[in-house]
């Protein structure tokens, strides 16, 4: 997708998340945690937009609070996961060939770990958790970026523009702050927003696992994760969650594009 | 027949040249893998050993079971527990070194049986899943590019959807849809082809959503490039142009990621093992780490640490066939 | 599905349907059982790790080993003692030994006769270190040697009077498996134990299902069951399907027969499915219930016990999450125990009264998030919940409990936890709520979760008393119960043990513990177990 007119839909779905994030009472000033078991299980309706939970519980104004948390575990575990990446990818791409041998067998070796296990044995060692689970998440996916990494900055060393810059007697700092960097960034934008979403989503996995967000903390994985035993009965204890999560999903990946987009051009 | 002045090495040395260096590579690589293998089963050891809890009573049918001090005793013994760490764990790499896995502390039978009987069904699970995916990626990729903007922006749309769905939802979503209300589909695993469409759709569609992300803009760059312009100015059609020079280019990150989509299929595993009942080291992987059983993680890491190790040399491998740039670096 | 089922068929259907929905029993078989078929049965429980339930002894065990294994005495609906493999019981004139004669012809499925030495070689084997049996065991602790009078007579004798024996022996935990298949090597005897029953375990495929067999020498039904000779099933597929909401799209699909630990919403999605029919069979024992800790602050000051209970809404959360599936519970016991005693009052919602029962304890001052303080301490209270026993619908039921107390300013942190940890957690004394099940037959088990020596704990860590009551008035009516052989007696001393543990407000009764089944309308004949209410496929039979 190009243009502006994504950009801006892309911004303003991202606008309101923030909005939601930081200040959710301007949307929703209602309390997250109020139960009210009368009123259980109420489908979608005027005075709930997206139904009552379990425990009577307004689902919108769940979902409009437990922004903050779901954003917060996505950017701090991808955060986690692409700082790592950055420095052994850079380490690995850059230094010499025996450097560049060992971090990559490191990698390997954390690679080597399926994503859900490490996070699992991570759990299970300290604890289940927001904080556990974000960290076992930004753990599990640094390897893959790394990578991923390692490859594009291999990939760039070789660019015509680098050896230009060469040629002209550029300072190696300057090649890599001005060239390389910018390049390998480029396709970092598209993991990092992808990633956001994906953060939340595997949070979200590890709550179906027992082992994620502590109740009864309003966050989107959580919800997805316990509604889920409803869907058949009450789909909109799914529905609204996972639309939420596929909506940020969404709007940062665009962005990211169009954002990579400009660069490029 | 005297060579001719100036002439540089036969065509008999040169193979000779690259096959050392492929030899030393091969060397390289091997001594690699044991490494990785050997950090992994030694981190993995030492990790289990931080989880609170008694191995002993792991052995004896897990938390609270209620067993008495002899028994606990006895299990002590019997397993080695209470020699000091460092003794069990020179023991645990000289039989690893035999080929021997220990035996479970819940199934009371060797490792090495256990992931036997599980690794099958979870291997044709991961690529069917793969096949699934790639086959999604590449068609929705294939009608995108070649229907215009507003169907490469639905595409993209749809893969970014795809990706974001958690597996332990779609799962149920699938089964409500396929077999709840059409009823075309088994709602949990059975024997035959039948079983599989469900689980295997569940991790493809995810696994397909990502790839097709990453290789639409390898597609698109490729679509606008010189040797694709050059091949099209040559007379060739579209799908001869997407065949053999788009997708060559558009495969190669989508390679690099194999490795990568071997961890995701075998996480995504554990939770659609669960929710189908179907037999695969994704559940007992994790039903090994809930009863703190210590031997079966340490196996079925190793193994998958194995399968990952078999993954990543031959997109290596691959990669230096797709990607010349790749060789000039050796 | 829709399909348009003509008016009478409907009818017909409403009818079974209505019928079905007794407690213990399927859809009456007014028809004529037919021979043959497969029954699917899908387990929401783990999968046991061991088929001989002498091995460990949980429910799990307890449910498959009802096909294969039988035992000495069974119960009937009405809770009485009634004959199974024994056929005569006589308790001695000191109560320190019980002679059982046991039922003439029956044989093991491996040829071997059932004799007296088969009980000696049993008891032997639960009371051996190397079973490393847990539950069999306990029950067994009073028995000090078993003793073949003649082939058919066997004299079990005590230390002391145990007026729960014959309940124990009624259990599972407890079956009469073969002696030779017992001398076996345990790996091999755990695969396919060799026992009495209808059925025979013919294979078990590891994390995908046991395949059992019908027995057609079969010859010792117990006394209440509705017919004799070998079962009419041929064959049962018992399988393990973990994930609540695929077990029910499951039995709703007819991939399998019969569901165990159906949710509360799929029950009532269920009364409105035509194909499918449901059974309620509380498990025996303590009813489930919260313990609060005694032992530790702020839960050893009574005032704040029963503050907290008062400040619980269970009913109202009850009937939002369970949509009224289940009845509040206010004893220790569960419903279908004949010796439970109930005190409602003592656990009305009132946050009035626990408001002023914190003031008079001296929790009078409220911090900024309106939790109570005293001496500058929150008014916390940890709790661990078991991820893996209780259901979502329990733990949104302790969601809502976190949230009423909160109202009097209580803070309860809840921590759900896989099994391992929350023993843990348990074991360390580092709660000051928990919810944890125990299944047995009879009152005896208020003396295992009551009796103060419940609080040392086993080598293991683990102990049973988790209120940690240490009253010695309630031990010695415990253990007065335990001896006597006088049914009045004991009831009166098991009502007033229970007075004592309500009164002192150390639980919080929430309902029996939950055991839905769910059956497809093929299903006929279907009955759950009066003893361990475990699923009892003997009469079953499918309907074409």
């Amino acid at each position: 997708m190009r243009g502006r007119p994504t950009v801006i839909v892309c911004l303003a779905i991202l606008l309101v998340i923030a909005i939601a994030a930081i200040a959710p009472n301007l949307l929703a000033p209602g309390n997250p945690l109020a139960i009210h078991p009368s009123a259980s299980f109420l489908p979608p309706s005027l005075g709930h937009p997206f139904g009552t939970d379990e425990s009577g519980r307004d689902v919108y104004t769940r979902i409009i609070h437990g922004a903050g948390a779901s954003v917060l575990i996505g950017i701090t575990a991808t955060a986690i996961g692409l700082g790592l990446a950055i420095v052994f990818g850079l380490l690995a791409g850059l230094g010499p060939r025996w450097l560049d041998f060992g971090t990559t067998r490191f990698l390997e070796v954390l690679f080597a770990f399926p994503g859900l296990l490490f996070a699992l044995l991570f759990i299970v060692i300290y604890g289940p958790g927001v904080l556990t689970s974000t960290i076992a998440v930004g753990l599990a996916t640094a390897p893959g970026y790394s990578r991923i990494i390692r490859s594009r900055v291999l990939v760039v060393k070789r660019a015509p523009y680098l050896e230009a810059s060469l040629v002209l007697g550029r300072s190696r700092f300057f090649r890599v702050t001005r060239h390389l960097v910018p390049n390998v960034a480029g396709s970092l934008f598209v993991l990092a927003t992808l990633g956001i979403g994906q953060s939340i989503v595997w949070a979200s996995s590890l709550s179906y696992l027992g082992l994620g967000a502590v109740p009864p903390a309003a966050e989107w994985g959580a919800m997805l994760s316990a509604g889920r035993t409803y869907i058949s009965s009450f789909w909109w204890l799914t529905f609204f969650p996972g639309l939420f999560i596929v909506l940020t999903a969404a709007a940062t990946t665009l962005l990211g594009r169009g954002l990579q987009e400009r660069v490029r051009s | 027949m005297a060579l001719p002045l100036g002439a540089t090495a036969t065509p008999a040395t040169a193979d000779s040249v690259r096959r050392r260096s492929w030899l030393r590579w091969a060397l390289a690589r091997l001594a690699g893998v044991a490494f990785v293998l050997w950090a992994v089963a030694t981190v993995t050891f030492f990790a289990i050993r931080l989880i609170p809890g008694d191995p002993a009573e792991a052995i004896l049918g897990g938390p609270g079971s209620q067993a008495s001090k002899e028994a606990l005793a006895q299990a002590r013994s019997d397993y080695g527990l209470d020699l000091p760490l460092g003794i069990q764990y020179l023991q645990y790499l000289g039989r690893l070194a035999t080929g021997d896995l220990g035996t479970s502390y819940s199934l009371r039978s060797p490792v090495t049986t256990v992931i036997g009987q599980n690794l099958g069904p979870t291997l044709l699970l991961a690529l069917s899943s793969l096949a699934l995916a790639v086959v999604l990626a590449l068609l929705l990729a294939l009608w995108s590019s070649r229907s215009g903007r507003i169907a490469s922006a639905v595409g993209s749309v749809l893969e970014i959807i795809a990706s974001a769905v958690p597996h332990f939802w779609l799962a149920i979503a699938l089964i409500l849809m396929f077999s709840t209300a059409l009823g075309w589909l088994p709602p949990v695993s059975v024997p035959g082809a039948a079983g599989l469409v469900l689980p295997a759709l569940t991790l493809a569609v995810p696994l397909a959503g990502f790839l097709g992300q990453v290789m639409r803009e390898s597609l698109l760059d490729a679509l606008a490039s010189p040797f694709v312009l050059a091949a099209r100015a040559r007379g060739e059609g579209e799908s001869g142009v997407f065949w053999r020079h788009a997708l060559r280019h558009a495969a190669i990150p989508a390679i690099g990621l194999a490795g990568w989509a071997f961890g995701s299929l075998i996480s995504g595993a554990v939770v659609v093992e669960t929710i189908f009942a179907r037999p695969g080291i994704g559940r007992s992987l994790l039903s090994a780490v809930q009863d703190r059983d210590v031997p079966l993680v340490l196996g079925v890491v190793l193994v998958v640490a194995v399968g990952y190790m078999i993954v990543t040399t031959l997109t290596d491998l691959a990669d230096r066939f797709v990607d010349p740039r790749l060789r000039a670096r050796s | 599905m829709n399909r348009l089922l003509p008016s009478l068929a409907a009818l017909a259907a409403a009818a079974l349907l209505l019928t079905g929905c007794t407690a213990g029993e399927s859809a009456s078989s007014s028809t004529t059982p037919v021979k043959g078929g497969t029954l699917v049965y899908a387990s929401g429980d783990a999968e046991p790790t061991c088929l001989d339930p002498h091995v460990g002894g949980n429910y799990p065990q307890a449910l498959v080993a009802t096909q294969y294994l039988e035992s000495l005495v069974s119960k009937d609906k009405g809770g009485k003692i009634i004959p199974w493999l024994a056929t005569k019981w006589t308790e001695a004139a000191d109560g320190l030994s019980w002679d059982f004669t046991l039922k003439k012809g029956v044989k093991f499925t491996d040829g071997s006769p059932l004799t007296s030495e088969a009980v000696v070689a049993n008891v032997a084997h639960l009371q051996d270190p190397k079973t490393a049996s847990s539950t069999g065991y306990l029950a067994l602790q009073k028995v000090t040697k078993v003793t073949a009078i003649d082939d058919l007579t066997a004299r079990i004798s005590l230390s002391s009077p145990d007026s729960a024996l014959l309940d124990s022996l009624s259990q599972t935990w407890l079956a009469i498996e073969s002696p030779t298949a017992l001398k076996r090597n345990q790996a091999v005897n755990c695969e396919s134990p060799v026992g009495t029953g209808p059925f025979v375990v013919k294979k078990w495929n590891h994390q995908q299902s046991i395949q059992l067999t019908r027995n057609n020498s079969y010859t010792s039904p117990p006394a209440d069951a509705a017919h004799s000779g070998p079962a009419y099933l041929k064959a049962i597929e018992w399988r393990f399907l973990p994930d609540s909401a695929s077990r029910y799209a499951a039995v709703q699909s007819g991939t399998v027969d019969v569901i165990d630990n159906v949710q509360p919403d799929t029950i009532v999605a269920a009364e409105k499915q035509k194909n499918l029919v449901a059974v309620d069979a509380p498990r025996p024992g303590a009813s489930n219930r919260i313990e609060l800790n005694s032992s530790i602050a702020p839960f050893d000051d009574e005032k704040v016990r029963e503050a907290f209970i008062r400040s619980a809404d269970v009913s109202g959360a009850i009937s939002s999450l369970f949509f009224d599936t289940t009845k509040r519970s206010y004893s220790p016991l569960s419903s279908i125990e004949k010796d439970g005693y109930s005190e409602p009052k003592l656990f009305d919602y009132d946050q009035k009264a626990a408001a002023k029962l914190l003031d008079e304890a001296g929790w009078t001052q409220k911090n900024a998030e309106g939790y109570r303080v005293k001496d500058g301490k929150v008014l916390e209270l940890d709790f661990p919940v078991s991820t893996n026993q209780s259901i979502p619908a329990e733990q949104s039921l302790f969601e809502q409990l976190q949230a009423t107390s909160k109202q009097a300013g209580f803070k309860v942190n809840l921590h759900p936890q896989d099994l391992a940890s929350w023993y843990g957690a348990l074991g360390k004394n580092q709660y000051n709520l928990v919810s944890a099940p125990y299944t047995k037959v009879g009152p005896d088990v208020l003396r295992i979760l009551f009796d103060s020596a419940g609080t040392k704990p086993a080598p293991s860590g683990y102990f049973a008393n988790h209120a940690q009551i240490t009253d010695p008035a309630l031990d010695a009516l415990l253990e007065d119960a335990a001896a006597s052989s006088d049914a009045a007696e004991r009831s009166a001393d098991y009502e007033k043990a229970q007075k004592i543990v309500l009164e002192g407000y150390y639980i919080l009764p929430l309902y029996d513990q939950q055991n839905h089944y769910l059956l497809s309308t093929k299903v006929k004949g279907f009955r759950a177990m009066p003893t361990v209410s475990t699923p009892a496929l003997y009469d079953a039979w499918l309907s074409r």
